[in-house]
């Protein structure tokens, strides 16, 4: 293209701006002569286009060869091709009508077999990422990425194009629903993929944590894999690091979630981050080996920190992290100060962080103002009963010379210290007054307010409080927050100090209004306020108060006139009425609620990108926010199962955090109750749940049980056997062995690949309803290939805690071409755990009786099936009661057709629950009476349904 | 008063650096080239940054910059800068980056010269002349053993000439040049029409003249009650050579004063009322579609037809997605310009009373947003000789000298107009 070459060449060549201009004018005036002639071949197409591109490139503005550049992409001929995209992705905004057009161009080369081609539309698709071509084109993007055929170079983009079009309009992609799919991606072989999957993992997983939860034990595998069995291409060392980036990747999902229950997947963590911190103490060779080595040795301090505050593991980061805090190298403070401050949010112990308090009080005076704000962050958090008059000494002290921008975050954290940790109510006041008069103009309202608050709602302080205020109101130069304070306190309690020498009415009245008038219209309101209250209170300056009230009847301000004349009118009315005294009645005390200041705090942390999992605070603060989280995340899926929980709290907590900051500054001043009717603007949590119920379950993480009438008739059998075929499709077959004792059972899966290729990033999860009653886990990390004709054993281990009717459901993906998710229910009952009971007659009616009817007896009438005899199977009814371990006692009923067991089950937490069943077939009726009593109403209501179930006419089997 | 002098090229590199004072930094030539030469927003000729102000003035792509850090006089500073200008076109022709790199020595001497502490001295250019020569500018006129006279002079009565002058033929020339600015509406009505006029005055005369001049100005006429003449003219703006004696010039109107030898800018004046255009200009222009434009545009010469217009260019702007253009004229050429986007008419010679007319179709391609042309005005550039457009007259110039001689005087007029001439259409 010499033509092109020779036009920059002039371009560069041009010495003045004007004559750039004139070139770029007669050139586009030539290629505005061509496209208008017409008849071009793809070449020139191509010249004329890159022109455009390079005088766009420039800053000029150009207006032709929009509609040529679409024409290139459809070119054959790669050059022709890239030059169209290259024109594309720099000439169009993401709105541009043109993009219309190209959309099927790129969809076609989104789906050819040239990889190149897939690479230049996919750099497009991330380049502009318009809403209309995002919505068009996520799901071939998507294809892209999980398909097998697609290179690795190929997949690595399409993740990253993602992540980018997620970034950009999160509403296009449905996460939840790709979410097993892409984390399966996470065990490729190829380590760039696996980075670029987990950058996008990690975007997705930030909002539909419950969606990914699989991906927790795939970030574990990895890293044990990278860290501790060296796993890795070497092309993926940097300076001997194994790939940091992917390891601090993963070290932040694994933050994303709550720290997990499994012990082996616990195990797995920890041997990793025993490594990463061993890896670290080894002498470092360069920069870059040191700084690779330091990102993923905060990551992994931060890890260990979320998952166990307890564990030696944070004894040891303390360690390291005190050296960190006092490293010559700037940033190596600042993330010290900011891992320990993340430390001091979640341990309970903080003496080893409180050894250092010395050196992050110096921290406040680094010369970077970022390693500052970590230390003031850091202190906020490290602060309790014990060092809280240091701290609050040392910020005070700090606060005078701190920076502008810092000033109004420190006044807001040591009010919050200074209330939080009051040991003397004496101290709260002399602190806080000293506070409002130092920080001056960066004290905001909901300080001075929470003042009063407390002065209000404690009678011991007031007289205290009243003293020290005006004692700072005498200094010559009071700020106006302080002379706000000052009108209230003094107003409502002065005259609880007015007959001690020095504190007269009239010498208060002459402080108070000798600041009148520096002060603002709504300062002086107040202030008037305070008047009328003395008027009330000090009939001896009533002539004073009355002549302020009269003056400032004219002055031009509303309010203050308003006030005023009604102040006035209500202090010249006789002094026997006793209107002014029920008006000035003393402020009864507030209720009791949250302070406004930690709202406005933790207001701030909102906004940020990359969420972080923790707040600045104490233990306390994050200990709550978790328990939020944790109930809203509940709530839903209550609502997804639809059991019966209501929105209603969820709401109230939604409307709650919608009100703004006035309004909730206002409420808790006031004790007003806004209503917070669930009708109140905020829809409901998931408004689709019903409309999409598979996305909803995928949304909660609820795998989607896997349904066919064989599945259920295994199940079924299983609940009753031991040992058996659970699945079994063309690809996959799943046995069983399970060994009980007490409350714990071990149940053996035995995975068996049909196929004569590997099953590849295979994956078993177990998903339990509700964690509390029965605890299921894997024994250790499963291996995520099955190759072909072989099995895999898998131990799971349970404890049976409380009575549960849901059993665990396995959900096991694998990629064999595509990928598959089978999910399945574990034949894990409630009668796994019960134990053979020997009763003689007697006894066993004794019991019954005691036992009594409902609702500790559950009894149903069901349909039975008779033999091809025309008999009662009673054989089989036998098998099946004593399948469900219920011990079946022979001879105590009279009828030999009625069947009596018992049997006790054992839980770890609520013990051990006695269980009588009785069952009684009825030939003629075809009908059969089944009653169980127990102690516990749920274990009875629970062991009839199961045994019910298999005996039935209506049973599959 | 002005701290420093630079002179920076087009991409803000410094070509010539003097500071007069030392309250500013050499350094500070950085902060102009990044404020102001790689700023491409700011277009102001004064910029202020902290208590220093730049005041530039743009010369074939030259910086002309003085800085300082008091408040001084932006008018003084600026005709300073427009003096160094004149002055350097004086000593070596054109004012461009290369001539000053080629000529820096003699710039360093010139700039010493006529500034002293930041304070603008005898900028005249003929009487630096006598003492800053080069090869071309030779001080023929005064023995080098005279150079003595020089402080005289420089310090006497009459700073800007030498006593000593003597001629042969005593001759004096006068030019009024006139530039009109015009900007015309669509529909014909006038927006903005005035006239900045200057008068040269090439004196070579004997001894030490005392000259009277004369013009048909209306305050001029008005205090010598000879209201009879109706073509009096108001003129705006008169700012007068040094030479002038202001006083008398407050005090009767009279322009008297003793000249410079050889070239110089009596006065320059501005005329707004009763401008007389020399070229009307009726354009049509209609949009056909989107695909084309047509243009007639007629010339007519609105003067005497003894006289006649000369190089008269003018540039009717087309769309910025032309493809080509036919045109068809009668007189002079006129063919496309790519390169600034208009179509250039040149008409070598029109006589008075005339009138021409242009016919061209500008064919368009379809562009992707579709933006309506923002129609730049039509700017025609003439020259008329022997013509004033405000209708101005020199009525006299009386030559005294102590000698009495004989002096003969040649007026000349001349009209003209470069790039302020605009008709919208």
């Amino acid at each position: 293209m010499r033509g092109l070459t020779q036009f920059i060449a002039d371009i560069r060549g041009a010495r003045v701006r004007e004559l750039e201009e004139k070139r770029i004018n007669k050139e586009m005036a030539n290629i505005r002569k061509r496209f208008k002639d017409g008849n071009l071949d793809g070449y020139q197409k191509k010249k004329y286009v890159a022109k455009v591109i390079f005088t766009y490139i420039l800053g000029y503005k150009v207006d032709v060869g929009h509609m040529e550049a679409v024409n290139l992409i459809s070119s054959p001929k790669y050059s022709e091709k890239q030059i169209g995209y290259l024109a594309v992705t720099l000439l169009m905004h993401e709105n541009s009508d043109f993009l219309r057009l190209v959309v099927n161009s790129i969809r076609k080369d989104l789906n050819e077999n040239n990889e190149i081609n897939n690479c230049l539309a996919l750099h497009a698709i991330a380049n502009v990422g318009g809403q209309e071509m995002a919505e068009a084109l996520a799901e071939d993007v998507h294809r892209l990425l999980i398909s097998p055929t697609s290179e690795n170079f190929v997949r690595k983009k399409a993740a990253l194009t993602l992540l980018r079009l997620y970034r950009k309009h999160p509403e296009v992609i449905p996460a939840a629903e790709w979410a097993l799919r892409i984390v399966a991606l996470m065990d490729d072989t190829d380590l760039g993929v696996v980075i670029c999957v987990t950058s996008l993992v990690m975007a997705l997983a930030q909002d539909h944590l419950d969606a990914f939860a699989v991906c927790y034990q795939k970030a574990a595998d990895r890293l044990y894999r990278l860290v501790v069995e060296h796993e890795f291409a070497a092309t993926y060392a940097y300076y001997k690091v194994p790939s940091p980036w992917l390891q601090v990747k993963l070290l932040r999902l694994l933050q994303y979630y709550p720290p997990t229950e499994d012990v082996t997947l616990r195990k797995v963590l920890h041997e990793v981050l025993q490594a990463i911190m061993a890896n670290s103490a080894e002498p470092s060779r360069n920069v870059q080996h040191n700084n690779a080595q330091h990102a993923i040795l905060f990551e992994a301090i931060g890890l260990a920190i979320h998952l166990d505050t307890n564990s030696p593991l944070v004894t040891t980061a303390a360690v390291l992290l005190a050296r960190f805090i006092s490293s010559k190298e700037t940033n190596v403070r600042y993330l010290g100060l900011d891992t320990m401050a993340h430390l001091a949010a979640r341990t309970d112990n903080l003496d080893a962080i409180k050894r250092h308090q010395g050196t992050i009080i110096l921290s406040l005076r680094d010369k970077d103002i970022s390693v500052r704000r970590r230390a003031l962050d850091l202190l906020y958090s490290m602060c309790d009963t014990d060092n809280s008059e240091l701290i609050v000494g040392e910020l005070l002290r700090y606060l005078k010379i701190a920076d502008y921008g810092l000033r109004e975050e420190m006044v807001l954290k040591i009010a919050i210290l200074t209330e939080k940790y009051a040991s003397t109510y004496k101290w709260y006041v002399d602190t806080i007054l000293e506070l409002i008069s130092a920080a001056g103009d960066h004290v905001g309202d909901e300080v001075w307010y929470r003042v009063v608050q407390i002065v209000t709602n404690t009678e011991d302080l007031q007289p205290y409080a009243a003293k020290v205020v005006f004692e700072y109101m005498k200094s010559p130069s009071s700020h106006e927050s302080l002379v706000k304070v000052g009108g209230y306190i003094l107003g409502e309690y002065g005259h609880l100090i007015a007959n001690e020498p020095g504190y007269s009415p009239l010498e208060q009245f002459q402080v108070l209004h000798s600041k009148s008038q520096f002060c603002v219209a709504p300062t002086r309101a107040l202030l008037l306020s305070t008047y009328i209250k003395w008027v009330n209170v000090f009939p001896e300056i009533k002539g004073q108060l009355v002549n302020v009230f009269e003056r400032y009847r004219h002055v031009l301000d509303v309010d203050l006139q308003q006030r005023a004349c009604e102040y006035y009118t209500l202090a010249s009315r006789p002094d026997d009425d006793e209107l002014l005294q029920n008006v000035c009645e003393e402020i009864p005390p507030f209720p009791p609620r949250e302070s406004a200041l930690l709202g406005r705090m933790n207001k701030k942390h909102l906004d940020t990108e990359d969420k972080r999992t923790w707040i600045h605070g104490g233990k306390d603060a994050n200990v709550e926010r978790e328990a939020t989280r944790k109930n809203t995340r509940k709530l839903t899926l209550g609502d997804v199962n639809g059991t019966g929980a209501t929105n209603g709290v969820a709401h109230a907590a939604d409307a709650a955090a919608g009100q703004d900051a006035t309004n909730e500054t206002i409420n808790s001043l006031l004790g007003l109750e806004l209503s917070t009717s669930p009708s109140s603007g905020t829809a409901p949590a998931f408004p689709n749940m019903q409309s999409a119920p598979a996305a909803a379950l995928a949304e909660a993480g609820i795998p989607r049980l896997t349904v066919n009438a064989s599945v259920d008739r295994w199940y079924e059998k299983l609940t009753y056997t031991a040992d058996g075929v659970l699945y079994e499709d063309v690809q996959l077959q799943i046995g069983i062995k399970s060994r009980y004792h007490g409350h714990i059972g071990q149940l053996a899966v035995y995975l068996g690949n049909k196929v004569n290729a590997p099953l590849t990033s295979f994956t078993t999860t177990l998903h339990v309803e509700d964690p509390d009653a029965v605890s299921v886990s894997f024994a250790k990390l499963a291996t995520n290939t099955i190759a072909p004709r072989t099995q895999t054993q898998q131990l799971i281990h349970i404890e049976c805690k409380k009575p549960f009717s849901k059993p665990p459901i396995l959900s096991v993906s694998f990629l064999a071409g595509s990928h598959q998710t089978i999910a399945i229910r574990l034949p894990i009952v409630i009668s796994k755990f019960v134990e053979h009971v020997k009763l003689g007659q007697a006894d066993f009616f004794e019991r019954w009786k005691i036992i009594g009817g409902p609702p500790r007896e559950a009894q149903s009438i069901f349909p039975i099936k008779l033999d091809d005899a025309g008999h009662i199977d009673i054989a089989r009814q036998r098998q099946v009661v004593s399948g469900y371990s219920l011990n079946v006692l022979d001879g105590l009923d009279p009828n030999p057709n009625n069947i009596v067991a018992a049997g006790i089950l054992h839980m770890s937490e609520d013990g051990k629950v006695g269980c009588l069943m009785r069952l009684e077939p009825n030939r003629e009726a075809k009908l059969c009476r089944i009653t169980v009593r127990s102690t516990s109403e749920a274990v009875a209501a629970e062991m009839q349904r199961l045994i019910q179930k298999p005996l039935g006419a209506d049973s599959i089997s | 008063m002005i701290s420093a002098f630079f002179i920076f090229n087009q991409k803000g590199e410094v070509l010539i650096s003097r500071l007069y004072r030392t309250d500013l930094k050499r350094s500070i030539a950085d902060v102009f080239r990044i404020q102001v030469v790689s700023n491409s927003d700011v277009r102001s000729p004064i910029i202020t940054l902290g208590s220093t102000s730049f005041f530039h003035v743009r010369v074939n792509n030259l910086y002309v910059v003085a800085v300082t850090k008091c408040n001084a006089n932006a008018a003084l500073v600026f005709e300073y800068c427009y003096r160094f200008i004149a002055i350097a076109k004086s000593y070596f022709g054109k004012v461009d980056e290369e001539s000053v790199k080629n000529n820096f020595v003699l710039i360093y001497e010139l700039i010493d010269e006529i500034n002293d502490f930041g304070y603008p001295q005898n900028s005249e250019i003929d009487t630096l002349k006598t003492y800053i020569t080069t090869e071309s500018v030779m001080s023929t006129n005064v023995p080098a053993e005279e150079s003595s006279k020089i402080t005289t002079q420089a310090t006497g009565a009459t700073s800007w000439r030498r006593t000593d002058v003597k001629y042969k033929k005593n001759e004096a020339f006068v030019d009024v040049v006139e530039t009109v600015n015009l900007s015309m509406s669509a529909k014909g009505t006038v927006l903005r029409a005035d006239v900045d006029g200057h008068i040269l005055m090439r004196a070579y005369l004997s001894g030490t003249p005392e000259c009277k001049f004369g013009l048909n100005d209306k305050l001029v006429i008005d205090k010598s009650e000879r209201s009879g003449l109706g073509d009096a003219v108001e003129l705006d703006d008169c700012r007068f050579h040094q030479c002038v004696r202001l006083d008398e010039f407050d005090s009767t109107r009279t322009i008297s004063f003793i000249p410079p030898d050889g070239e110089f800018e009596l006065m320059t004046y501005r005329s707004t009322s009763n401008v007389k255009l020399p070229l009307r200009v009726i354009p049509t222009v209609t949009e056909i579609g989107t695909s084309s434009v047509s243009y007639v545009v007629t010339v007519k010469t609105n003067f005497n037809n003894k006289l006649s217009a000369t190089n008269v260019v003018i540039r009717l702007p087309t769309p910025l997605n032309t493809t080509t253009v036919d045109c068809k004229v009668p007189n002079g050429k006129a063919k496309y310009v790519p390169a600034e986007n208009v179509v250039v008419w040149k008409i070598p010679r029109i006589q008075g009373g005339q009138e021409v007319t242009l016919s061209a179709t500008a064919q368009l391609t379809t562009t992707t947003h579709r933006q309506v042309w923002a129609r730049p005005p039509i700017d025609v550039d003439f020259q008329v000789l022997m013509f004033t457009a405000s209708g101005l007259i020199v009525r006299f110039l009386k030559v005294f000298e102590k000698s009495n001689y004989h002096s003969i005087k040649w007026v000349r007029y001349l009209t003209k107009a470069s790039g302020s001439y605009q008709v919208r259409f």
